[in-house]
């Protein structure tokens, strides 16, 4: 077990079954994103912050159609059983406390975009060989730069003052959702030999 | 690796050195992490110190709170700390941020210390300072960590530090890019949201201290450092010449040698503060120079000083 990819080949490429397992990962996170922010915009924009969720959709969708034109896929049996219970963990949860449904549904959409953007690093299992000219490795560093700048929208969201007075609910769920996506993060990682620190 | 457990979070913490014996508590700036002290753990253990290190709530090691990070939180782990230590003499020094969690610290369990370092520090945020700070963030959150850290390294390094590693600074900063992460960092530069400057407690800090400021440190610079010197009665400030922001990481020789020179004297019974301003030697083991009378402390010119 390594804390990085690899052994990577001859010219600094990704081995085709990690690089399997960590799109596949990431299409279905950043994919749950991309449809929940797709059921959430309305087709005609009635408020300016609705401009934000419009750049949301299509930044996730850009994630989704780098990785699937970036990685080198191999068949991968375990996928199967795998992506069952990340779409379960991706389901809307709407958070708990909160008497308004609408933003209660909003507060925990943030919370799966916040732990997703916030919790999944993928450029930091790349070791310092990896190619820097190869598609997946500028994939994932584009992926990990990209999910820091729309984490500024779930921060400012779960900070804000609609949700000021339920500080202590929307901690307690955020923490919640961490723990929840980085152990599917780590079990997905450790089937192909990466292991990283986890909390207990 | 060790865990203290803080409510929910657990904080990572080293300690090294003889069991029984004057201790030393080291705090991290807010960019960095416990291995950055390793030259320090070194040093002061030579000089029979036992050292704590360890990764503040949100860096590193220790767990990272996902949206919000209290700076009185980050008081309670050092206190969880400093309570493993049993009941010898304890030093305390931290720099930058972690300065000023020294400094709460000694505000709020003063008693507990036998002498406290603050270094790189402020109690009150200047307007340039929180202008700083309102960029370094801005640069967080549009750049990433990589980009704070290309801000912070030619602001706080000399170019002496620096000349060499030009053509290998993305190995510099990676092991800071892989352990820090940006939303936890953030949440460490947004407890600052609700600062209240800490000048009017200064005064309740009655242990021997040792004020450390960088002679070219523009980031935290002279005059912040003032304030401390003047508000804390048995202090002294000590300037470490040709030095910038992050004079821990350039001169851990002679920083560690500081170190363990103050906490030797305020166990015999030496130390004097004063309120006095001191000039480092360049290296190791040289001796302190006073500040030559009659001039300003607080300018980069030979200018007379106010008061004699």
């Amino acid at each position: 077990m390594s804390e990085f990819f690899g052994p990577l080949d001859s010219e600094g490429r990704v081995p085709p079954r990690q690089q399997t397992r960590i799109a596949a990962f990431l299409i279905s996170a950043h994919g749950a994103l991309a449809r929940q922010f797709a059921f959430t915009l309305p087709m005609k924009l009635d408020s300016a912050w609705q401009t934000e969720l419009n750049a949301q959709l299509h930044r996730e969708s850009e994630i989704i159609s780098l990785l699937l034109r970036a990685t080198s896929w191999v068949p991968d049996l375990t996928l199967g059983y795998m992506a069952a219970s990340w779409e379960t963990a991706w389901f809307p949860a709407p958070m708990e406390g909160i008497p308004d449904r609408s933003l209660a549904v909003a507060a925990g959409l943030a919370t799966l975009a916040h732990a997703v953007h916030a919790g999944i690093r993928p450029a930091a299992l790349l070791p310092l060989e990896a190619n820097a000219d190869d598609p997946f490795v500028m994939a994932l560093r584009r992926i990990e730069f990209e999910s820091g700048r729309l984490l500024q929208a779930q921060i400012l969201f779960l900070k804000g003052p609609e949700l000021a007075p339920f500080r202590n609910a929307v901690s307690t769920a955020l923490e919640r959702r961490h723990a929840e996506i980085g152990k599917l993060w780590a079990e997905a990682l450790e089937g192909v030999g990466i292991t990283i620190p986890r909390a207990e | 690796m060790p865990f203290l457990s803080h409510g929910s979070y657990r904080i990572r913490y080293e300690l090294d050195g003889p069991a029984i014996g004057p201790a030393y508590v080291l705090v991290n700036g807010l960019t960095q992490y416990a291995e950055l002290w390793a030259a320090y753990r070194d040093a002061l253990v030579a000089k029979q110190f036992r050292v704590a290190t360890f990764d503040l709530l949100g860096q590193g090691t220790s767990d990272k709170p996902a949206l919000f990070i209290n700076q009185d939180d980050q008081v309670a782990a050092l206190d969880l700390l400093i309570g493993e230590l049993g009941d010898g003499p304890v030093f305390l020094s931290g720099i930058s941020f972690g300065g000023l969690i020294a400094l709460r610290y000694a505000i709020t369990h003063g008693k507990r210390l036998s002498g406290l370092v603050p270094m790189s520090c402020f109690a009150e945020l200047s307007p340039q300072l929180l202008l700083l700070g309102n960029a370094m963030r801005t640069g967080l959150i549009l750049g990433g960590t990589s980009y704070l850290q290309d801000l912070l390294l030619p602001m706080n390094l000399s170019d002496q530090w620096l000349k060499p590693l030009l053509d290998k600074l993305d190995s510099v900063k990676r092991q800071g890019w892989l352990v820090n992460d940006v939303y936890a960092l953030q949440n460490l530069m947004e407890s600052f949201l609700d600062f209240e400057p800490l000048t009017p407690q200064l005064a309740s800090i009655g242990v021997p201290t040792m004020i450390l400021n960088g002679e070219f440190d523009f980031l935290t610079p002279r005059a912040l450092h003032e304030t401390l010197r003047v508000h804390i009665p048995n202090s002294s400030l000590v300037i470490i010449p040709r030095a910038y922001h992050a004079f821990t990481l350039e001169k851990p020789a002679l920083t560690a040698d500081l170190l363990a020179r103050f906490a030797e004297d305020v166990l015999a019974g030496r130390w004097q503060g004063n309120k006095a301003v001191w000039i480092a030697p360049e290296e190791a083991g040289g001796a302190l120079a006073p500040f030559p009378a009659g001039y300003d402390h607080l300018r980069a010119i030979p200018t007379q000083g106010m008061n004699p």
